[in-house]
């Protein structure tokens, strides 16, 4: 058995549609479990006082960038088939600016908006709503907009290639990033904490 | 066994510390890329060789082609250019190094062709090699199918059995759009319309008469 399963032929279009579901409700589900549903908490990233959100993306990141490795490694997952965007410069850009002014403005992004609003919050439903009008917008829209979608192509590009370090080595480096990150990330938090708990004892003064 | 130092220690440490001792071992294991790790049974490959397993002729892929085998694919592995001159009906092209990134199934009967065998059989081992067993190639390339499918030639005094044959061998060559010819030697012509502007039929002739050199 070799994966990606899709791409190897083990299941059709209709099936995949099922595997995408299960899926999607196992990484709503975790995403909820991990306070990401919130936007409050959300927020806390960009006001440095609560790192989760950092701290579930990389450990989603190396935990499925080992997974993917160790996986090819030994042979059951075909790396060469695993999907890579391509990088086309000036639109990512400018939705990356779009998308940034989205996040900060609603505290969600379009994963934890949805569970958002599934878990009954009014702002996740508005975001998802918002999403959803930009999704129909741009589709009707498509045909105007298809010059800039396609400018600037670079095709794909990942860090081995990109950097001609060993695959292995990548990883390592990464991991080392991430788990110096995440003492990073403890750090600034019981800072932050011990500020605000400063703070509110010089106020009650 | 006293595991009191993992409780100690922390979940969090201690799938950290897991994260860190897989890439660790990650630095040092090489590559995971399938295609770079190919394995060879060279006994199984030479037997599939010595048993003539490892291609097909013309005739044979013609009959593929025109009985609709499921899950048939006819790679074309010559450049771009040459593919658009000239290429045999439903064959796809994919360049020699992109062989290797290409999604086949493994339910697929892969056939590979170049102008003559020896880059298609080259190409064979590489496939073979990533583990898929429907690999097969055309013998003698597009010279051969140029030459039995398309200008298939019978001399006048053959005997009834090969004329049977011939005739059977007609019927598909007409099929592809063919001339058999009885007695005559055979003229290539090309199989496919050149699209006009592109390579005009004196250039492909010429790129015919270089096709001796082997690949």
């Amino acid at each position: 058995m070799t994966a990606p399963f899709f791409e190897y032929g083990l299941f059709g279009s209709a099936f995949s549609l099922i595997v995408a579901l299960v899926v999607g409700i196992a990484f709503g589900w975790c995403l909820e479990r991990s306070g990401m549903g919130s936007a409050r908490k959300l927020m806390g990233q960009f006001y440095l006082t609560d790192l989760t959100v950092f701290k579930v993306m990389f450990t989603a990141i190396i935990t499925a960038m080992l997974g993917i490795f160790w996986l090819g490694w030994i042979g059951i997952l075909d790396i060469a088939r695993v999907y890579v965007p391509e990088t086309y410069i000036l639109p990512q850009l400018l939705g990356g600016i779009i998308f940034g002014v989205g996040f900060a403005t609603a505290g969600l992004c379009p994963g934890t908006s949805c569970v958002s609003a599934v878990t009954g919050r009014g702002d996740g439903a508005a975001a998802v709503l918002g999403m959803l009008s930009g999704v129909l917008l741009a589709g009707l829209f498509f045909g105007t907009l298809e010059p800039f979608y396609e400018s600037t192509p670079h095709g794909t590009f990942t860090l081995p290639t990109m950097t001609r370090a060993p695959y292995g080595v990548v990883v390592f480096v990464i991991v080392g990033v991430a788990l110096a990150g995440f003492q990073l990330a403890e750090w600034i938090e019981r800072r932050a904490k011990s500020g605000a708990s400063a703070r509110s004892t010089a106020e009650a003064e | 066994v006293n595991l009191r130092w993992l409780e100690q220690l922390g979940l969090a440490r201690i799938v950290g510390g897991a994260a860190l001792v897989l890439g660790l071992l990650a630095a040092l294991a090489g590559t995971p890329d399938r295609a770079r790790n190919a394995r060879m049974d060279v006994e199984s490959l030479a037997r599939a060789v010595e048993h003539e397993e490892d291609h097909v002729t013309a005739i044979e892929l013609a009959e593929w082609i025109k009985g609709r085998k499921p899950g048939l694919r006819v790679v074309d592995i010559r450049p771009g250019a040459d593919f658009a001159a000239l290429h045999i009906p439903t064959a796809e092209q994919i360049a020699l190094s992109d062989l290797s990134r290409t999604p086949f199934r493994r339910d697929e009967t892969i056939v590979l062709y170049s102008d003559g065998g020896a880059h298609a059989a080259q190409g064979w081992v590489f496939l073979r090699a990533l583990g898929y067993d429907r690999v097969y190639f055309l013998r003698g390339g597009l010279r051969e199918w140029l030459g039995d499918v398309m200008n298939p030639t019978i001399s006048a005094t053959a005997g009834d059995s090969a004329k049977k044959v011939f005739a059977r061998v007609s019927d598909l060559s007409r099929y592809f759009g063919g001339t058999p010819r009885v007695g005559a030697a055979p003229v290539i012509t090309p199989v496919v319309p050149v699209p006009a502007g592109r390579d005009s039929i004196a250039a492909l002739r010429a790129k015919l008469s270089v096709w001796g050199r082997g690949c």
